[in-house]
């Protein structure tokens, strides 16, 4: 079986301090840390892995800056990693639509896959885009926020099926699905392990221990359009402040009764 | 000149800054409080590699070099003292002194179940009357044909009350004293005779287990001595060499975080009508914190690096011990004066640091000693050998 994982980065939330009033981010430690829900993702692979043969294969969500989160991947227990290089100077951020074409490409030059995980959403643009268009580029079955990830094989000419919890109106739910198919796992699903040391000291001294693809080997590089243009940045607005009740204890409970009456009948 | 860190010891900072966050910090009020020692945490270590941190790969080390290890001693030293001292005593001097002068079978025998965390190792040096005063300590080993038995008791041995490997320092020729008279041994728990005595009660790293070790007639193999016969003190005394580097990465550790908690409270805690860091005796505080900090830092990865590069380094590894465990004391007071008398509250992790800090001026050779240690350093490079 071959699993491949879709990860990405994001500066290291404790490094970073938000500055509303000025408008300002201010980075103090310029550090990239795996984006949680992949790294959940990742986890989720890799624990498939501990009780089959599974193989894992880690790619990024886009070019990325450098090629750490992939290491991060081998140490943890990734079997393979591709960093995607672009020869676009200056290159627009591409987004998850058309990232999603090359990624697709990106597997089948990978040899294809049984099962293709990645987060459900990034922490810093919230954007779960990518695991959906990805499956709608492959032609896979696609389940969207996870907890908890299992495959099982059906028979040997049925091929196998892909178990996901999911979270539906307070309740949990198992949905199926056969593979290949594409999977996103929500941040905070999983417990993602710690690297094994001995592995983190090798892949990181071993240059090669990540492949380099460029995006022009997959696509046509030219023809890729970004749906995304940035045209500017703000701070989404100050929270406003809660109400706060007083009276008696049955005052109270009246009033806070009616206030969530009147937002459910909103 | 190149002070960046490789990207394998920046992926192992980040690595053991997680792992600490999530295993030891929840831990490290509770240990303190009921005085146990967190064997949770040292398996937990153990199965990621870390406790044979940097040992080489073919003993069933990390191969992270001693940089990786300082890394890690500062790591836990900023969440944990009490951690950080079992995982010093295990690594650097335990294991570490079998490292050092042990035989290719000695390492494989010990050396490879201490790096992977199968075992716990101590290193047991100290005497009621042998303290600073190393070459003074009583421990006897008698060869007998094929073998050694040693007689006698030894004090404050970090680890020593469930060390699985222990190395040991004995007398074998008092006419000759320290230079040919004292030999290492390596003793494994088990050995008929050698028994854990008393526990000490101690002010701070309450989660660390201080014990006396007594050896009664205990037996062991002429294979298991280690280096040789003789050269027990020079062979000890490399290894604390590396023990006190690394603990004044430990003490770094410690440093940074009274730092950041510093920070944190002058930035909420208001007086005056204004936070504490608006005030300028707390500003010189901080000021006064982060600049020793620095030099802490650039004091204990350059002899890291020598370490690394196998270029000696005794007598800069004296000054990281000192310095190190100065600095943090130094900033750990700060700290407690920043936050006045909640410092001084158990509510708050000040109060168990403060307690923590003040060991390191004692173990690993007193301030005293490595004062010493520094100036005969510098007087033999001029021509005058000092008189203890």
């Amino acid at each position: 079986m071959q699993i491949v994982v879709i990860l990405g980065q994001v500066l290291d939330p404790s490094g970073i301090v938000v500055k509303g009033k000025a408008g300002r981010i201010f980075v103090n430690r310029e550090e990239y840390v795996l984006q949680p829900a992949d790294k959940c993702a990742l986890e989720a692979a890799l624990r498939i892995k501990d009780t089959t043969n599974a193989k894992v294969m880690a790619l990024p969500r886009g070019p990325l800056p450098n090629d750490d989160v992939l290491r991060q991947a081998l140490a943890m227990g990734a079997d393979r990693a591709v960093y995607l290089t672009t020869r676009r100077v200056a290159n627009p951020p591409y987004g998850d639509a058309v990232m999603a074409d090359v990624l697709a490409a990106a597997v089948e030059k990978l040899g294809g896959a049984d099962l293709l995980l990645t987060g459900a959403t990034t922490l810093d643009t919230g954007q779960g885009q990518l695991g959906p268009r990805l499956a709608e580029a492959l032609g896979w079955p696609q389940i969207v926020g996870a907890w908890q990830v299992a495959s099982r094989r059906v028979s040997e000419s049925a091929g196998g099926r892909v178990e996901a919890v999911l979270q539906r109106a307070g309740n949990y739910v198992t949905v199926e699905a056969d593979l290949p198919a594409v999977v996103t796992v929500l941040p905070g699903a999983l417990k993602p392990r710690y690297p094994d040391g001995v592995r983190l000291i090798n892949v990181y001294r071993a240059e090669d221990a990540v492949e380099r693809w460029d995006v022009s080997d997959l696509v046509d590089e030219a023809s890729l359009q970004p749906l995304l243009e940035k045209r500017g940045q703000d701070f989404p607005p100050e929270r406003e402040l809660g109400v706060r009740l007083s009276g008696t204890p049955e005052e109270m409970a009246q009033a806070l009764a009616d206030a969530l009456r009147e937002r459910v009948s909103r | 000149m190149d002070f960046t860190f490789a990207p394998e010891h920046v992926a192992l900072r980040r690595m053991i800054r997680e792992f600490a966050k999530n295993e030891v910090a929840p831990i490290a009020a509770e240990i303190d409080r009921e005085g146990r020692v967190p064997f949770e945490t040292l398996k937990k270590l153990a199965q990621i590699g870390l406790l044979g941190v940097c040992f080489p790969q073919k003993y069933g080390g990390m191969g992270a070099g001693e940089t990786g290890y300082c890394i890690l001693m500062e790591e836990l030293g900023r969440i944990c003292t009490s951690t950080a001292t079992n995982v010093g005593a295990h690594i650097g001097i335990g294991a570490m002194s079998i490292y050092l002068d042990g035989t290719e079978e000695q390492k494989q025998k010990y050396l490879m179940p201490l790096a992977r965390g199968a075992k716990i190792g101590a290193f047991v040096l100290t005497e009621a009357d042998a303290g600073s005063d190393a070459a003074a300590i009583r421990t006897r080993a008698v060869r007998d044909g094929n073998e050694w038995i040693i007689n006698g008791t030894k004090t404050f041995n970090t680890n020593g009350s469930f060390a699985e490997i222990v190395t040991v320092m004995t007398v074998t020729d008092p006419t000759l004293g320290a230079h040919g008279g004292m030999t290492a041994f390596i003793v494994e728990a088990g050995t008929p005779g050698f028994k854990v005595g008393t526990h000490e009660n101690k002010m701070g790293i309450r989660g660390s287990s201080t014990a006396e070790l007594v050896f009664e007639d205990v037996r062991v193999p002429h294979e298991n001595v280690l280096g040789k016969v003789g050269e027990g003190f020079i062979s000890f005394m490399k290894t604390l060499d590396m023990g006190r580097l690394t603990l004044g990465a430990a003490c770094l550790g410690g440093a940074e975080a009274a730092l950041e908690a510093s920070i944190h409270w002058a930035k909420t805690r208001k007086q005056f009508g204004a936070p504490l860091a608006h005030k300028q005796s707390v500003q010189w505080m901080i000021a006064d914190m982060a600049t020793e900090i620095e030099a802490l830092r650039s004091l204990v990865y350059r002899v890291a690096w020598m370490v690394d590069t196998g270029q000696s380094f005794t007598q800069l590894a004296a000054m990281c011990k000192m310095y190190g465990s100065e600095v943090a004391s130094r900033a750990i007071d700060t700290a407690l004066q920043i936050h006045g008398g909640l410092g001084y509250s158990r509510d708050y992790p000040v109060e168990r640091n403060f307690r923590d800090a003040r060991i390191a001026e004692i173990f690993e050779g007193t301030n005293e000693i490595q004062r010493i240690v520094i100036a005969s350093n510098i007087f033999r490079q001029h021509g005058v050998r000092i008189r203890p």
